[in-house]
């Protein structure tokens, strides 16, 4: 029935007018080509392939037919796979298999002989690399006014580094390999099963497997019944069949082939497969045949095409070194400019004659300048700072590995599970996230509901507290008291009530205990729950569409209204208490018709027969659709039951109202013809079983409600609140109903009473009656003009609210809708529209739309998106998104796998975006601009100097000095501060989530930022060349000697390592003694190296050499004289500009700092961290706290909630329904069940 | 039909597998970031008192610089236009090439404050670029060093070989454009003697030049660049040479020529006998002749004494300034109205 709704939108566009069609279908090839990778088929092979099951021989023979197909090179041949077969029990299980291939997995990238060559192409690949290759290979001719040695070293120290970390993580995949492809499996060998590693399993063989790693969704899964009988080692043994099945794709949801067995062709569906990388749930193992392995199975070729992503920072960091090759190029310029115009033969001492190489002839200064470029361009290439990309790639490697996934704070114990970075590639992106698209089931919500309270005749019971109400008691100042549960508390899955007052019998002694009897009984008869297992009240399991209804029934038992088995014509009850207390007998009620639920009805009733004769009807729905059909007595009921529904829905409850009506047998009778009728109409069916139910759910009698607890995850309105001041935005984007989706964000924060929501449904009259004449382009038609108005009025609405009364807006749209807002012409303005929102909640929506929603966002904002979600479902989304992250921990992996970060509970995003996210991204960018600085500063001394030098290109410093410059003297303090800096410490960054803002304003790498430093590193550069310089011109000391260039270059370049890295030390809000060790080490390592290289005279000497020279200087006052001065003067600039910055303009973060300078970090306790769940301190909580709503909510909701239901009851029912997305994006509740309905 | 079910027994097994393998993270402090460190603010007391410390650490060390320097006394006389006859003003380059021309070059200096030896002779260049790259590095340091290497000319184009081919020593532009103005002193006409020796760095001489390499085929070509050197004395002895070698950093410097070994009083007059031999006319040079006492911080520079006394006094002024500004409009530490959701709340 839910699926309805979206039969009639496929309808309506097959059949829409061709333009319309056209534009869908452009629209939909667009955005799966673009966006949404992981639901795309690939283009398949053409022909099927067919496999002999349970005969290797076989498909071995059939593999060499391949081969020489291929060998032979016959056109096309048309492949023989081979087939092999199948086989099951219960379940089915398939993995796909290519016939040349064992099963083994290889995910590793290199192998020992393609390492280097494979390594080597990858590093060169880059940019930087490449460019330093050139400028290696350029300095090697007489053009280089430097030795090879000054960019090979650095670039082989680089390459080197990457090549290291790559074979360390190719050595990890590899591991892993190693353990997947090794885990035993048995398979059939003779009449036994024999164990074998996974690795040698083939194509056709048969096995029997019990666990296998991983999971998705839970997916009902059955065999064919040709096959059940195969279940033992000699009866399977026996099996001789053939599959023929299509080529491997990497579609998940489709799967197509036949099952031939003794003649007989046995349609294979998606049913009867399981994927590799599934895991049973309800049966200890199954039989099956392989059909792919390896490469072929449908997660490996899913794997594959997950996109690499690349953060926003870096792309910014690739438009920095485009303006620095700029900058390079102009320096350039004006060298080889000045070059030409300076060469000249009067300069007699150089040597100019007529035979001088081309690049001093000053008889062609064409040809000069030219070369000079070239010149410069080698010489200046320290402005690109090579090592930064590997620095970069280290930090973040370490950031992930260490910092992410091994945060306590992100350990979720009862799961297990900790934090995962799956690729270390956005570290920093999660610094600047602006909006958060979230999946609701499973992500927001634990999927979890329970009965929490209830409204019985008038009386509110239940003592359990909300999150909620916690929050609002809090806020208000008033203590809650909290009513201790007794002792004999039950508590099962899907009941957490206690009231003493009814619970155990006591309901007996209360004012009017008949009522009692009718809830009780309400919720024990009317519902669509089929029990299964042994039929006593531990062990029975319900198996319902939804969770609710399960709960329902779960508390019905709790009662004393054990509902213990149905068969097709009644319900049969175990009743307690209900004669006398203790009392308990077996009653078997008739059900006579059930008037099931849909989405127009928002109600379920059942109409059924006392043993007694007593004729009732059960309904029970929301609240409104009740209401309205109430008989006219009991007003008091009304009113309180009233004011009690809308204390639930403020307490984040789901609510349903109950009601019930005696029938009289003569007005049973008339109707019962009626539906009767309805039911085996062919045409309207549905239409007009709604109409005679109609008829009979009138002059209903309250009885009261119940409220169940769709149990939010722990921490989520906290989280979602701090996420919130922290400037990120929240989508909801859930499959769920409208009205299930607004009351769970309002349960979680996301809406709240001062909020204006402005609404974009479908479910209005104007479309019902559209959908009712059920023509297609008019459906369309309908909706379209009615979404475009709606989206005209709310954007009006909005711009009037939010400019003139600066009201906060919610804007809800239903999938529906969405598919039209989403059409170009309309998509301005819902981007528009929903960027002044200040949350959005989309419900039934498609995992194609979730996709689409977030790349309107990404691509129309131009924000930084985040998602988040758990099911399948979300891949599509998880990956549009510029950070995707998956929750892990429980039955799903598809998520996960498509995800980059993986995180157990939605409120670690809390630490993952404010602590590690923010982190990242603060070091990130200082460790950019610093890098920028100290090469921009070291290249500009050597610009200066070229001045100096007639423009020849001259180098200033050693080859050596500048070699080591990057890879020695400067390299390690920036890793550290890349690692190490905290501008506040964990807990502050999430008390003040403010502070998250500076980076979705991009505060710390804006260009302003960056030319503060280029400023800097000009200046600096200019005191160390003119004060180095000028102040070296005369003697030195006594003996009035003069130095030499090679004096005053090592002077300079002292000046600038200390300087440098003491700058660096400036920059740092914290320093630990790493910090210490790094820069007094690299200093140290400077003078170390100065006085071995100087010092050592060796027989192959470098020309021109700087030997003795530190001595020399050392022996001078000049040299103590100017490392004094020079650094502070360098310096000096910086610090006045940092000190004015603080002074008068401080960052948020600044004052943060300030406000809690005295405070030692609170170091977290080891034992605290141990209970790992309970982490939100109060202090949180109470922030928290001030953000709830400020009054009631006058917002009830209701909770029918099932998507999956059609497909769910139709394969109880061993009936195939065509799975949808939805279907598959839903979890099934019921994670214990035992066993499917075999019997 | 059979249908298997759970055993619980497994299930147990693999809670206890699973409670065995807890993926849970070790404590540890570098992993919690956690890492103790002293966090540093710029505050305005810290800065106040940093520019007041460098003050006052600068201040005297400029002062002692610069008296320092003042102490030194100098004698500077260009004399590249000067000792250029009056006819041939002219044409200056054809006078210095022509070998026929007188060279010689009388002046008379007055020295103005009492110089206590030794009083230092530099010769001073300007326009003349030791640094250029075809310059620098047309010179082979093997050759210098060592006789086995006598024919290492690499790099020494044009001044690498004679046109038979036998190696130059020492070869390279740099040794060919060697220094060869050549000055001597009397006062009241008696000479005075130039101390020649160790003018240059030791280090040089003991192990750049080698003590067994002679001269050779030295300044033998059609041009000749500058000084010849004398073919029985090694280069390690040939401390003009190994000077001149040891080539500047910028197109304007000074090279130490020797040493008046006896103090020289003020307003005494001395008489200085120039050969003027060295062609900078060619290229818009000029030619100083520098007399120069030095003190513990070398020659005359004010540089650094300047620098200290400036950046010094900056910095004392920059310290009183923000102490004034503090008093003025003192800004609170850790005041949260600063925030900025605080200052405008209604922009978030």
């Amino acid at each position: 029935m839910d699926g309805k709704g979206w039969e009639r939108v496929r309808m309506a566009r097959l059949g829409g007018s061709s333009a319309s069609r056209g534009r869908e279908a452009a629209q939909l090839r667009q955005v799966s080509s673009q966006t949404v990778r992981l639901g795309r088929v690939q283009p398949q092979a053409p022909s099927h392939r067919t496999i002999y099951c349970n005969d290797r021989e076989a498909n071995l023979l059939a593999r060499f037919k391949v081969c020489g197909h291929i060998i032979y090179g016959v056109s096309i041949p048309r492949i023989c796979w081979h087939l092999s077969y199948f086989f099951c029990k219960i379940l089915i299980y398939l993995v796909a298999l290519l016939l040349f291939q064992v099963n083994s997995v290889s995910t590793t990238k290199y192998n020992i002989l393609t390492f280097l060559p494979k390594g080597l192409f990858e590093q060169f690949r880059r940019v930087a690399n490449l460019y330093f290759l050139m400028i290696s290979i350029l300095s090697t001719t007489p053009i280089s006014p430097v030795s090879p040695v000054t960019n090979v070293v650095p670039l082989s120290l680089v390459l080197l580094v990457s090549l290291i970390k790559e074979a360390f993580e190719d050595w990890k995949r590899f591991q892993n390999d190693i353990a997947i492809n090794s885990t035993p499996v048995d398979v059939l060998q003779g009449e036994n099963w024999e164990t074998v590693s996974w690795r040698k399993l083939q194509v056709g063989d048969i096995i029997r497997t019990a666990n296998l790693d991983g999971e998705t969704n839970l997916k009902i899964r059955k065999a064919l019944e040709r096959t059940w009988d195969y279940v033992f080692p000699e009866k399977a043994s026996e099996f001789k069949g053939e599959i023929q099945c299509e080529q491997p794709n990497n579609s998940l949801y489709t799967f197509t082939g036949n099952l031939i067995v003794e003649n007989q062709t046995l349609p294979l569906s998606p049913n009867q497969i399981l994927l590799r990388g599934c895991s049973l749930r309800n049966t200890v193992h199954i039989v099956g045949a392989v059909i792919f392995t390896g490469h072929e199975t449908k997660v490996m070729m899913n794997s594959m095409s997950v996109p690499s992503k690349r953060s926003t920072l870096e792309r910014k960091l690739d438009k920095l070194i485009l303006t620095l090759f700029g900058g390079l190029f102009f320096m350039c310029l004006i060298g080889a400019i000045g070059s030409g115009v300076f060469i000249n033969r009067k300069y007699y001492y150089l040597g100019l004659f007529e035979d001088v190489e081309q690049q001093f002839n000053p008889s062609n200064r064409f040809v000069v300048s030219i070369l000079t470029m070239f010149t410069l361009i080698t010489l200046y290439s320290t402005i690109i700072p090579i090592s930064l990309y590997v620095s970069i790639e280290m930090i973040k490697f370490i950031q992930c590995a260490q910092f992410i996934n091994k945060d306590l704070r992100m350990y979720h114990a009862e799961t297990n599970t900790p934090a995962l970075a799956r690729t270390s590639n956005l570290n920093e992106e999660l610094g600047q996230v602006e909006y958060i698209f979230s999946d609701k089931t499973g992500t927001l919500t634990r999927n979890l509901m329970e009965f929490f309270k209830c409204s019985i005749g008038g009386v509110s019971y239940g003592v359990g507290i909300t999150e909620i109400e916690r929050g609002q008691a809090q806020r208000e100042g008033r203590a809650l008291n909290e009513i201790q549960k007794s002792d004999t508390v039950v508590y099962e899955k899907g009941f957490n009530f206690d009231d003493d007052r009814i619970m155990r019998g006591a309901w007996r002694n209360e004012r009017d205990p008949e009522i009692f009897k009718e809830f009780f009984r309400c919720l024990a008869l009317c519902h669509t729950v089929l029990p299964e297992g042994d039929e006593s009240p531990e062990k029975i399991v319900y198996q319902a569409a939804s969770p609710d209804e399960a709960a329902l029934v779960t508390a019905a038992k709790h009662f004393g209204f054990f509902f213990y088995r149905r068969t097709p014509t009644t319900v049969q009850l175990r009743e307690s208490h209900v004669e006398k207390m203790g009392n308990i007998q077996d009653v078997s009620y008739e059900i006579l018709n059930v008037l099931e639920f849909n989405s127009t009805r928002k109600r379920q009733s059942v109409v059924c027969r006392y043993p007694n004769g007593r004729l009732v009807l059960y309904c029970k729905g929301a609240d409104n659709v009740i209401y309205e059909r109430l008989a006219g007595t009991n007003q008091d009921i009304k009113r309180l039951t009233r004011e009690h529904l809308e204390q639930f829905g403020s307490s984040g409850l789901r609510t349903l109202c109950l009601a019930y009506r005696d029938l009289t047998i003569d007005t049973y009778e008339n109707w019962n013809e009626k539906f009767v009728q309805a039911k085996s109409s062919l045409r309207d069916r549905e239409k007009k079983l709604d109409e005679v139910a109609e008829m009979i759910e009138k002059d209903l009698i309250l009885i009261g409600s119940t409220a169940i607890e769709d149990k939010l995850q722990e921490g989520v309105p906290d989280c979602i609140d701090t996420l919130s001041r922290a400037g990120i935005k929240i989508w909801v984007l859930t499959g769920d109903k409208m009205e299930t989706a607004i009351n769970i964000a309002y349960a979680c924060n996301l809406i709240n009473n001062d909020m204006k929501q402005l609404i974009i449904t479908s479910e209005t009259d104007a479309i019902r009656e559209a959908e009712e004449k059920g023509d297609p382009v008019e459906i369309s038609r309908v909706i379209r003009d009615s979404v475009s108005h709606d989206l005209k009025r709310c954007l009006e609405e909005a711009q009037q609210d939010l400019h003139i009364f600066g009201q906060k807006l919610a804007l809800v749209i239903d999938g529906k809708c969405l598919m039209y807002a989403l059409d170009p012409s309309f998509r301005v303005d819902l981007l528009k529209l929903s960027l002044n929102c200040s949350s959005v909640v989309c419900c039934r929506v498609s995992p194609l739309q979730k996709a689409q929603v977030t790349s309107l966002v990404k691509k129309g904002a131009r924000r930084i998106t985040l998602s988040i979600g758990d099911g399948a479902n979300d891949v599509s989304m998880i990956q549009a998104a510029h950070v995707g992250v998956g929750i892990s921990g429980l039955e799903g992996m598809q998520a996960v796998m498509a995800s980059d970060f993986a995180i157990a509970q939605f409120r670690f995003l809390k630490d993952l975006l404010l602590v590690h996210g923010r982190w990242s991204y603060i070091r990130l960018c200082k460790v950019i601009t610093y890098f920028f600085y100290k090469n921009l500063t070291f290249t500009l001394t050597q610009f200066w100097f070229t001045f100096h030098t007639g423009f020849s290109g001259q180098r200033f410093y050693d080859d050596w000095f500048q070699s080591l410059y990057n890879v020695i003297f400067t390299a390690l303090p920036v890793i550290i501060l890349g690692l190490f800096d905290k501008d506040v410490s964990a807990s502050l960054a999430k008390k003040y989530p403010q502070l998250y803002k500076e980076g979705i304003r991009n505060t710390y790498f804006k260009w302003a930022v960056v030319g503060v430093w280029a400023f800097f590193a000009f200046y600096q550069s200019l005191i160390f060349y003119y004060f180095t310089t000028t102040a070296s011109e005369n003697g030195h000391n006594s003996s009035g000697k003069i130095f030499g260039l090679w004096d005053v270059s090592t002077m300079a370049f002292t000046c600038v390592v200390i300087t440098v890295n003491l700058r660096l030390l400036m920059a740092c809000n914290s320093i630990t003694r790493w910090h210490h060790l790094s820069i007094s080490g690299s200093i140290l390592a400077w003078f170390v190296f100065i006085f071995i290289y100087s010092g050592v005279m060796t027989p192959n000497d470098r020309q021109e050499n700087v030997y003795f020279t530190i001595y020399v200087l050392m022996s001078t006052f000049y040299f103590y004289l100017t490392l004094l001065l020079v650094p502070i003067v360098a310096l000096f600039g910086d610090f006045l500009y940092l000190g004015l910055q603080r002074w008068f303009f401080p960052y948020n973060y600044q004052i943060v700092q300030e406000i809690h300078r005295d405070e030692v970090d609170s170091i977290s306790r080891t034992e605290f961290l141990e209970i790992g769940n309970h982490l939100t301190p109060d202090e949180a909580r109470s922030y928290a706290i001030a953000q709830l709503p400020r009054e009631k909510s006058k917002h009830t909701g209701f909770a029918f909630d099932s998507p999956g239901y059609e497909s769910f009851f139709a394969s109880q029912a061993g009936v195939y329904v065509p799975q949808k997305a939805w279907d598959v994006a839903r979890r099934a509740s019921v994670r214990s069940s035992k066993r499917t309905s075999q019997r | 039909m059979n249908v298997p079910t759970a055993d619980p027994a497994l299930e147990a097994d693999a809670a206890v597998e699973r409670k065995k393998k807890s993926k849970k993270p070790k404590y540890s402090r570098f992993t919690q970031q956690e890492l103790p460190a002293c966090k540093p603010l710029l505050t305005p007391t810290i800065v106040i008192s940093t520019f007041a410390l460098i003050g006052i650490l600068f201040i005297p060390i400029g002062l002692a610089s610069l008296s320092a320097s003042e102490n030194v006394v100098e004698i500077v006389y260009r004399y590249d236009t000067e000792c250029i006859p009056q006819q041939s003003q002219d044409d200056k380059v054809a006078f210095i090439q022509s070998s026929a021309t007188d060279k010689t070059c009388r002046t008379t200096l007055t020295v103005p404050k009492n110089m206590k030896a030794p009083v230092h002779i530099y010769y001073e260049l300007y326009n003349f670029y030791q640094n250029h790259r075809r310059y620098v590095k047309n010179r082979n340091d093997k050759q210098l060093r060592s006789k086995e290497y006598e024919l290492e000319t690499t790099n020494c184009a044009p001044e690498a070989t004679t046109v038979d081919g036998s190696p130059i020593v020492p070869c390279g532009l740099i040794a060919w454009s060697l220094f060869n103005d050549t000055y001597s002193f009397a006062i009241q006409n008696k000479a005075i003697e130039v101390n020649k020796k160790n003018i240059a760095w030791q280090s040089d001489k003991d192990e750049k030049f080698g003590s067994d390499v002679y001269p050779k085929n030295f300044q033998q070509g059609g041009l000749i660049g500058g000084a010849k050197l004398n073919e029985s004395i090694p280069l390690s002895e040939q401390e003009d040479l190994i000077v001149w070698m040891r080539t500047a950093a910028l197109p304007q410097f000074r090279k130490l020529y020797g040493r008046i070994e006896t103090d020289l009083v003020a307003n005494e007059q001395i008489s200085v006998t120039i050969q003027n031999n060295y062609n900078t006319y060619s290229f818009e040079g000029e030619k100083k002749l520098v007399l120069s006492t030095t003190s513990w911080i070398g020659g005359k520079n004010d540089f650094l004494g300047v620098a200290y006394l400036t950046v010094g006094s900056l910095c004392l002024f920059l310290a009183l300034a923000f102490i004034v500004l503090y008093l003025l409009k003192p800004r609170t530490l850790g005041d949260p109205s600063y925030l900025s959701w605080n200052r405008n709340p209604d922009r978030h």
